[in-house]
């Protein structure tokens, strides 16, 4: 007998053109086009705050043949990111209604903070987003956490070696709930992040490495493998297991 | 307050400078919410945030510098954009309640 062992690499932090920090050329159909030719097998797009260009991401993805989970890199109340990831665009989007109920009801500046478009899969903008992505919720971790679960989703701590907006960074530590229980199912290391410094700081999580790409030359340029379906379910089992690989990190700008 | 009085009050060094501005209030907090839920204009913010997006917060309360404490270093991002912001960036050794009490005379910023 034989057991079939799928090997699946993957980038699971990309923003689009909908988070204001990220360039214009980010649309979905460009990003699945530069991951498919990157060679890993399965993305997950999470802007600052919103799935709403889901949609058009799963579209553009099942197009350019490679898997594809939905998320959101909600920035909490306590001014950590983190990243809220699905297997449907549905899961993706009702996280998004709970957070945009707890966002400033402020409007965006696209001059100070940067265009927002939700787009569709041929790259035509259907609106333009009018909240402050850039801004925090109000919902905190533990909260979030729960809605992860409630929602059947990941919760992934990001970038955990920054000095901005990390749980070490704002919070000092990686939080758990009252009883021990994790409120993460992993921790992502930067592009840059030393694995031999950082893994052991991630205080028993399993440890992803992401691109955080903002611009098309950064998709896919570090990422994680794990033998594994590329599924909610898949990834949650493997990060139990503590059974991820990272990429190298990046350590210099010349590629 | 002059910008000048500023960076001598908090034994500080000038990243980008604010020559011109004219400031009375100040305000102290690391979460660029609140510091955009409380923090008015004519105001300098004392914070550990040594991010681009608190030049933006600044751009949208009329906050006219920024004290980064703890010397935290500050990216290029963040000093493009107070530059083109016009938003003084102050770098200083001490904590956020020593720079605090060094500039015990402007009043509480609030919106």
């Amino acid at each position: 007998m034989f057991a079939i062992i799928t090997v699946m690499r993957f980038d699971l932090h990309i923003h689009s053109c909908l988070s204001p920090c990220a360039s214009l050329e980010m649309s979905p159909s460009e990003i699945a086009r530069r991951a498919a030719e990157a060679g890993v097998d399965g993305i997950a797009i999470t802007d600052h705050q919103s799935a709403r260009n889901a949609p058009a991401v799963a579209e553009c993805a099942r197009r350019a043949g490679i898997a594809c989970l939905f998320g959101l890199e909600v920035q909490t109340a306590e001014e950590v990111h983190t990243l809220a990831i699905f297997d449907t665009v549905e899961r993706a989007l009702a996280m998004t209604d709970w957070v945009y109920e707890a966002m400033p009801r402020r409007v965006n500046d696209p001059e100070t903070f940067g265009d927002q478009p939700v787009v569709t899969a041929d790259d035509d903008i259907v609106e333009m987003e009018w909240r402050i992505l850039a801004m925090g919720c109000r919902r905190s971790i533990p909260e979030t956490s729960a809605k992860v679960r409630e929602l059947g989703g990941l919760y992934i701590a990001a970038h955990i070696d920054r000095p901005n907006f990390s749980v070490i960074g704002s919070l000092g530590a990686i939080p758990s709930a009252p009883d021990g229980s994790p409120y993460f199912d992993a921790v992502e290391l930067s592009r840059t992040a030393d694995e031999s410094v950082w893994a052991p700081r991630a205080e028993g999580y399993a440890a992803t490495r992401s691109s955080d790409a903002h611009n098309l030359d950064d998709v896919a340029l570090v990422w994680t493998e794990a033998d594994c379906e590329f599924s909610v379910a898949g990834l949650k089992a493997a990060f139990a297991a503590k059974a991820t690989r990272l990429s190298p990190r990046i350590t210099s700008f010349v590629r | 307050m002059t910008f000048q009085e500023l960076v001598s009050r908090v034994g500080g060094t000038v990243v980008v400078d604010n020559p011109d501005a004219e400031i009375g209030f100040a305000y102290a907090s690391d979460l660029l919410s609140d510091v955009m839920g409380h923090c008015g204009d004519e105001s300098v913010l004392i914070t550990i945030q040594n991010h681009l997006n608190a030049i933006a917060v600044c751009t949208l309360a009329g906050i006219e510098a920024v004290v980064i404490c703890h010397s935290r270093p500050v990216p290029d991002d963040m000093k493009d954009a107070a530059e083109r912001e016009g938003v003084g960036i102050v770098t200083t050794p001490l904590s956020q309640f020593a720079a605090s009490v060094a500039l015990s005379d402007l009043k509480p910023s609030s919106r």
